[in-house]
C-alpha cells in the first residue's frame, strides 16, 4: 500500500513539473529577478553607468516622483471611466440578450466578437477611425454637422478616446458573466414580485439587482484589475500623450524600463503597481466575504 | 574600442581584400543582416543588395523598422553576446550612448587606409564628424541632412497671393528669414474650406504650417532644437557640462513653435515627422520645416502629391534676427556590429563603402530616386541641382553648420523635453520657461551623478582623426 502511495505521489509529480517547470522560468524567475533590480541602479543602454545595490533609492525616487503619482491619478480616472460605461452597457445589453426573441443566440455571438480580439488590433482599428482627417469616426460625425475632433491629439479627447476603444471591447465580457447569471436565476421571487404587482422597474432594482450583486462585483473587480493593466491600445493610440494625458501607470513603468533603459526604477514601479494590485483584490475577496456572510 | 581587432582587420583589408578580391567573390558564404529603417537611406539600397552579392558573395539581409523603436532594437542587439545583426543603420545623435557602450566598430582607421577610393576628401567635413565620438568615426553617412524649410513656391509667387501678402504685412511675400516673418507667412495661409487660394475655392481647410508636435520618440524636439540653434542656443552649458536647453534660445524656440500652433493641422499634438511631411507631399500647407531627407520626395511624382499640383520651394531655416547662423545637420548612416566575426566586419565594410559610395549616390540621382546628398561634386553639379534645387540649399547651409546632440544621455534629453513640450504646446504647462526648467532639472538629476570631468568630455566635440 505505502509502495502504491509512493508511486503515485512520483507520478502526480510528473504531471505536475512541467507546469511547475514554465510557472517557474516564466513567471516566478522573472519575479524574483525584477525584485532583485529594483535595489539596484541598472541601465541597459549606458553600460558605463555602474551596476551598483542602491537599497530602497529606486522606491523612494518613484514614491516622491510626480510623474508617477499623475500616471496613478490617470489609472484610476480611466478605471473609473471604463468601469461605469461597462456595468451600466453590459447590464443592459445582458437583459436584453436573456430576453427569449428572435435572433438573440445570434447576437449574443455577434457581440462577443471585441472580446476576442486582440487589443493591439483593437487599438489599430480605433487608430484608424480616429484619424482626423481621413478617420471614419470624424466623417460620420461630419454628416450631423459635428466639426473634425481632434480624438488622440488634443488633451480633452484623448482619454475619452481610449476609454471608448476599451468600453467597446470589454462591454461584452459584463455582458456575458451577467446575462449568465440572469440565466441562472430562480423564477419563484419574480413570480411572487409579480402577483405582489411591483412594477418591471422595481422588480429590476429589488429582486434582479441584489441577486446579481455578487457576479456583478466579482465582474468589476476583475475589470478593474484589467484596467489596472492597461497597456497595448494606449501604445498604439496615443503612447501616453498628449502632453501626459494618457500616461496610465504601465506607461509610466515601459518608459522607464524601455526608453530611458531605467531597469532598476521601472522594476520598482512595477511592485508598487502589483502592490496595488494585491490592495485590489484583498478588496475584492474581503467584499465578498462580507457578501456571503449577510 | 579593441584597437588590436581593428588594426587587424584594417590588415586584412589592406592585404587585398577590396577590388579584386570582389572578383573572386572573397565573400562567399558570409551572411549580413542589417538593422534598419525604412528611410531613403536604406530604401534606394535596398532592392539592389543582389548587385553587391553578385560582386563579392556575401549576401545582405535588411530588415526595416519604423523609427521609433529602432534604437531600443540596436540597443538591446548591442547587450546580446551573439549579435544577429552586423550592420546597424544609426541616426547620428546614437553615437554618444552607442560609441561609449563600445557597441560600434571604429572606422577611423579603414577610412584612413580607403581614403583615395572613397573619395574622403569630396565628403562634406560635418558629415563624418557627425558621426564621430571622442574623435574617432564609429559610423559612415548614408544619408547626410540638413533641416530647412520647404514651401509652396508656386503659391509664394502667385500674383494675387503676393499682392495680398504685401498689403496685409508690408513686405514682400518671400521664404522666411526670421521666424516673425515665418509666423506671418503662416497666418497669411491658413485658409478655411470655401475660402479662395491662388484664384481657387479650397475644397478643405489649408494650413499655413506643419510641424512635428508629437512627444512620440522625441518627435517634437527634432523640430524644436533646430529653432533653438538658430536662436543661437546649445545643448549645454559648456562650464559644467549640465543641462542648458532653458535658456534664453531655448524659450524662444518654444514660444515660436507655440505661435506657429494655430496655423498647423488641428491634429497639430500628434504629429509625428512623417505624418507633418505627408501634409508638404500633399501639398496642404504653405511651408514646414524638417530634415532634407524627407525632403528628397518633394520632387519625386512617385512619392509626393505636390510635384503634380504645384511646385516645392527649398530655403534656409530662419533665424532669430535675420543675419546667418549655424544651422544644424545631422547624419544617417551605416556602423558595423563591435560584436561581429573579423570576417563579417571585413564584408560589412565592403558593403559600406559600396553602399555609400559617389557612384552609388550619383547612380541615385541620375535615376531619379532622391537620396539627401553628402558629396560636395554632386551637391554642386549644376544639372543635377537643376533637376533638385534642394541641393543647392544642402550645400550651402552646411558651411555654417553644427552637428546635433551626440551625448550618451540623448535619448533622455529627447524624451524628457518631448514630454515637456508638447505638455507646454498642450496647455498643460503653464510657460516656455516652466517646461524647460522642468526638463533641465529632469536631465540634470542624471548627469550630477557623473563626475563633472566626464560631464565635459561627453558635451566635447573632438574633431574627427581621419583629417589628422
Amino acid at each position: 500500500m505505502a509502495y502504491i502511495r509512493k508511486r503515485n505521489r512520483r507520478i502526480f509529480g510528473m504531471f505536475l513539473l512541467p507546469a511547475i517547470l514554465v510557472l517557474f522560468l516564466t513567471t516566478i524567475y522573472p519575479m524574483i529577478y525584477a525584485g532583485y533590480l529594483s535595489f539596484r541602479s541598472y541601465d541597459l543602454a549606458k553600460i558605463f553607468v555602474p551596476r551598483v545595490f542602491v537599497g530602497g533609492a529606486n522606491y523612494r525616487e518613484i514614491l516622491s516622483s510626480s510623474e508617477f503619482l499623475h500616471s496613478l491619478i490617470v489609472t484610476f480616472k480611466l478605471m473609473a471611466m471604463t468601469l461605469s460605461v461597462q456595468l451600466v452597457l453590459g447590464v443592459g445589453i445582458a437583459l436584453l440578450v436573456v430576453q427569449k426573441l428572435p435572433g438573440m443566440p445570434l447576437a449574443r455571438t455577434l457581440l462577443m466578437i471585441p472580446m476576442m480580439i486582440s487589443p493591439v488590433i483593437v487599438g489599430l482599428v480605433w487608430l484608424f477611425l480616429y484619424f482626423p482627417e481621413i478617420g471614419y469616426l470624424n466623417y460620420f460625425l461630419s454628416f450631423a454637422g459635428v466639426g473634425s475632433i481632434p480624438w488622440i491629439a488634443s488633451t480633452n479627447w484623448a482619454l475619452w478616446a481610449i476609454a471608448i476603444a476599451d468600453i467597446w471591447q470589454w462591454t461584452p465580457f459584463v455582458m456575458m458573466g451577467t446575462a449568465a447569471a440572469l440565466q441562472s436565476l430562480s423564477p419563484e421571487p419574480y413570480e411572487a414580485a409579480m402577483i405582489d404587482g411591483n412594477s418591471r422597474w422595481d422588480i429590476f432594482t429589488r429582486v434582479t439587482l441584489p441577486q446579481l450583486k455578487p457576479v456583478l462585483v466579482s465582474l468589476m473587480f476583475l475589470r478593474a484589475i484589467d484596467a489596472f493593466k492597461i497597456y497595448d491600445i494606449i501604445f498604439v493610440l496615443t503612447k501616453g500623450g498628449p502632453g501626459d494625458s494618457t500616461e496610465v501607470l504601465s506607461m509610466f513603468i515601459y518608459r522607464q524600463s524601455f526608453t530611458f533603459w531605467r531597469m532598476g526604477v521601472g522594476a520598482a514601479a512595477s511592485f508598487v503597481s502589483l502592490i496595488i494590485i494585491v490592495v485590489l483584490i484583498t478588496l475584492f475577496f474581503k467584499s465578498l466575504n462580507r457578501d456571503q456572510a449577510a | 574600442m579593441n584597437v588590436s581587432r581593428t588594426l587587424s582587420l584594417a590588415a586584412a583589408l589592406a592585404t587585398g581584400l577590396t577590388g579584386a578580391a570582389w572578383a573572386e567573390k572573397e565573400y562567399e558564404g558570409v551572411e549580413l543582416k542589417m538593422l534598419a529603417i525604412g528611410d531613403t537611406s536604406v530604401t534606394r539600397l535596398a532592392p539592389i543588395v543582389d548587385e553587391f552579392t553578385e560582386l563579392t558573395g556575401a549576401k545582405v539581409q535588411i530588415d526595416m523598422f519604423p523609427y521609433p523603436g529602432l534604437i531600443d532594437k540596436i540597443v538591446i542587439e548591442a547587450s546580446a553576446n551573439n549579435p544577429s545583426y552586423q550592420l546597424m543603420w544609426v541616426d547620428s545623435p546614437w553615437v554618444g550612448v552607442l560609441g561609449e557602450s563600445g557597441a560600434l566598430e571604429d572606422l577611423t582607421d579603414l577610412v584612413k587606409r580607403d581614403a583615395e577610393e572613397i573619395h574622403l576628401d569630396d565628403i562634406i567635413p560635418i558629415q563624418l564628424q557627425e558621426n564621430t565620438w571622442q574623435g574617432r568615426l564609429l559610423a559612415f553617412p548614408a544619408s547626410g541632412m540638413i533641416w530647412h524649410i520647404n514651401y509652396r513656391k508656386d503659391l509664394f509667387e502667385h500674383p494675387e497671393e503676393q499682392a495680398a501678402f504685401n498689403k496685409r504685412y508690408g513686405y514682400d511675400l518671400a521664404p522666411a528669414k526670421t521666424w516673425d516673418q515665418f509666423i506671418d507667412i503662416a497666418e497669411f495661409f491658413t485658409r478655411k474650406a470655401g475660402e479662395t487660394l491662388a484664384g481657387e475655392v479650397l475644397a478643405k481647410d489649408f494650413y499655413g504650417n506643419a510641424q512635428a508636435y508629437s512627444r512620440v520618440a522625441g518627435a517634437i524636439t527634432h523640430d524644436f532644437f533646430p529653432i533653438m540653434r538658430s536662436f543661437g542656443g546649445q545643448y549645454w552649458d559648456p562650464q559644467t557640462g549640465l543641462c542648458a536647453i532653458d535658456r534664453e534660445p531655448g524659450l524662444k524656440a518654444a514660444e515660436v513653435m507655440k505661435e506657429l500652433a494655430a496655423y498647423n493641422p488641428p491634429d497639430y499634438l500628434g504629429l509625428m515627422w512623417d505624418i507633418r511631411t505627408g501634409y508638404m507631399e500633399r501639398g496642404e500647407v504653405a511651408q514646414s520645416g524638417y530634415w532634407s531627407v524627407r525632403t528628397v520626395r518633394l520632387t519625386n511624382p512617385d512619392e509626393a502629391v505636390l510635384p503634380t499640383i504645384g511646385e516645392a520651394g527649398y530655403a534656409p531655416s530662419p533665424t532669430g534676427d535675420g543675419n546667418p547662423a549655424d544651422t544644424m545637420t545631422g547624419a544617417l548612416s551605416f556602423a558595423i556590429n563591435s560584436k561581429a566575426s573579423d570576417r563579417e566586419k571585413e564584408a560589412a565594410w565592403e558593403f559600406i563603402k559600396w553602399g555609400t559610395s559617389r557612384d552609388m549616390m550619383r547612380r541615385f540621382a541620375n535615376e531619379g530616386s532622391g537620396v539627401s546628398q553628402f558629396h560636395k561634386s554632386i551637391l554642386s553639379d549644376s544639372e543635377l541641382q537643376k533637376k533638385y534645387p534642394y541641393y543647392q540649399v544642402l550645400l550651402e547651409t552646411q558651411e555654417r553648420a553644427q552637428r546635433r546632440i551626440f551625448h550618451p544621455f540623448y535619448a533622455d534629453v529627447e524624451e524628457v523635453f518631448g514630454v515637456e513640450l508638447n505638455k507646454y504646446m498642450a496647455g498643460e504647462t503653464e510657460s516656455a520657461q516652466e517646461a524647460l526648467t522642468k526638463g533641465c532639472t529632469k536631465v540634470n538629476t542624471r548627469l550630477k551623478v557623473f563626475p563633472e570631468e566626464m560631464r565635459l568630455r561627453w558635451i566635447n566635440d573632438v574633431p574627427a582623426e581621419i583629417f589628422d
